[in-house]
């Protein structure tokens, strides 16, 4: 299903690797991932920032009906992240036990395996979110 | 100008093996001319379809099912809107009947959602979500209702067993629908103890993957003069988008692109939302059920669940095929079942003992978490 090109991997290294996101300088709210318009008030005066990798995961589930390519680092833990520049994404959880996740706990960006194309053989690398120094 | 129905057909939702694309779309075509006195003669034939590259590794799906079907000098369209392509489809097709591009067209929805291994599959449906994000990261539609089903069970003080009613009552109606692809009973005991998918949401909470097709006739004005059967027309339709993704919305338990598509067809079809006797909604997991009856405004937010009884809320009778649940989602077939449901409800030919007589009746297809969303309005003319 995967069979994603090094190409296109390396275009989204914006978004894999470093969080960039999206600030509306009308509304002044912030988005992820960015969009060439405010996806709240449709303002094109945008800008790109890099966030620092802090939030809170603000609700979580445990996935178990994972697609196919998943299936080693099944269940994954999803976790909807509100990070300390005002945008929220969905990312996976990971170093934690699902019963010591609690809406409110800080957690930082690590840069872990996703996924492994069993077409290609392809590592993809991108964000997940553990718990921040000092919650661990 | 107005666009009418004038036929409609249908198979049985199932796990077909031994039928590829082509086969079920002859046969959602032949369950037309069974019940269809006049010839069918197309001159355009539009097939909605969601995943026809990432499943049978075939792309050109329209014009390899009109040759199938043996069409010619007919034009062709394939439309993928995700599991919204029915009703984007049916958009379509009233677009070229009033504008008189077409007079006489075949819409045909077909997929095949049980093709491959649950995973497989999970990752094809997976695929209308944004492949540089959300895919990679493992994350699909079903991971994002489960936080969804998660805060609006805390926002609206509401247990998992409350969310039952929904998956119980779509049970229920499925029971009298013979194209439906399951029909039994759930109790509170088989709910709770079906597998987890994501938690808190289990089996009962998703959809069966099934393989299904079905088809439309649509003639224009000029066409239906020779159509002593065509009494349905479409009054009115909407669509609408939302983010990609629930965390990027400023309100995740209200679905936009409902809201929108359904002001929108209320207002092309100039009519009271209270003249609508029956809905046809695009519930492809519980939570969803209830966040788009409210982002309709057919019940106050956080109040759907309470609000629905025997089926019915706000006066409005919803889902009597048994819904996504129990008639299925056969992804761009979804919104063609729904159409043929509610047109044949209001040829009084489907639920009947229960709606009785109804003028207008809606339909609402829906992508995702409510990515997109398209509503349509019919009503009996004659």
């Amino acid at each position: 299903m995967l069979r994603r090109s090094p190409a296109k991997i390396w275009r989204s290294r914006d978004i894999l690797y470093r969080l960039k996101y999206a600030t509306c300088k009308s509304c002044g709210k912030a988005f992820y991932p960015p969009r060439a318009r405010c996806v709240y008030c449709g303002s094109q005066d945008v800008e790109y920032r890099y966030s620092s990798g802090r939030g809170v995961v603000k609700e979580y589930t445990i996935l178990y009906q994972t697609p196919s390519g998943f299936g080693d680092l099944s269940p994954l833990i999803i976790g909807l992240v509100e990070l300390e520049e005002g945008f929220s994404m969905l990312a996976q959880i990971v170093d934690v036990e699902p019963d010591k996740i609690t809406p409110g706990m800080r957690v930082e960006a690590v840069l872990r395996r996703l996924v492994v194309d069993g077409s290609t053989g392809l590592i993809y690398y991108g964000i997940k979110f553990a718990p921040a120094e000092g919650m661990r | 100008m107005k666009s009418f129905i004038a036929a409609s057909g249908v198979i049985k939702i199932d796990r077909y093996y031994e039928k590829n694309l082509k086969t079920l779309a002859r046969e959602a075509l032949e369950s037309i001319e069974k019940s269809y006195a006049e010839d069918l003669v197309p001159d355009t034939l539009i097939i909605s379809s969601m995943t026809p590259e990432l499943v049978d590794y075939q792309s050109s799906i329209a014009d390899l099912i009109a040759d199938h079907l043996g069409l010619r000098k007919i034009r062709v369209y394939r439309v993928e809107a995700g599991e919204a392509s029915g009703l984007a489809a049916v958009q379509l097709a009233y677009s070229l009947t009033t504008s008189k591009a077409s007079k006489r067209v075949l819409v045909i929805g077909v997929d095949k959602g049980s093709e491959m291994s649950v995973s497989r599959m999970a990752g094809v449906y997976g695929s209308i979500k944004d492949s540089e994000y959300m895919q990679l990261q493992g994350i699909t539609p079903l991971a994002e209702a489960a936080i969804l089903a998660k805060l609006y069970m805390k926002k609206y003080n509401y247990s998992y067993e409350d969310l039952f009613i929904w998956p119980y009552t779509m049970h229920q109606n499925s029971l009298e629908t013979s194209h439906a692809q399951l029909r039994f009973r759930i109790s509170p005991d088989s709910y709770k103890d079906s597998p987890v998918l994501a938690e808190p949401l289990r089996l009962l909470d998703s959809y069966p993957l099934g393989d299904g097709a079905a088809a439309l006739y649509i003639v224009s004005e000029d066409a239906i003069e020779r159509s002593s059967d065509a009494i349905v027309s479409i009054e009115g339709f909407g669509g609408s988008v939302d983010s990609k993704d629930i965390a990027s919305r400023e309100d995740p338990l209200l679905f936009r692109s409902v809201r929108e598509s359904w002001e929108e067809a209320l207002s092309m079809a100039g009519i009271e939302r209270r003249k609508i006797k029956y809905i046809e909604i695009h519930d492809n997991y519980t939570p969803n059920a209830f966040i788009i009856l409210e982002s309709m405004g057919l019940a106050e937010r956080g109040e759907a669940p309470e609000r629905l009884e025997n089926s019915s809320i706000e006066g409005v009778h919803v889902n009597l095929s048994g819904g996504l649940k129990a008639r299925g989602n056969p992804w761009g077939a979804t919104g063609i079942y729904q159409i043929h449901e509610v047109f044949q409800a209001l040829l009084g030919s489907f639920k009947s003992s229960i709606l009785g007589e109804i003028e207008y009746g809606a339909v609402h297809n829906m992508n995702g978490t409510g990515d997109s969303s398209y509503v349509i309005i019919l009503k009996r003319v004659r």
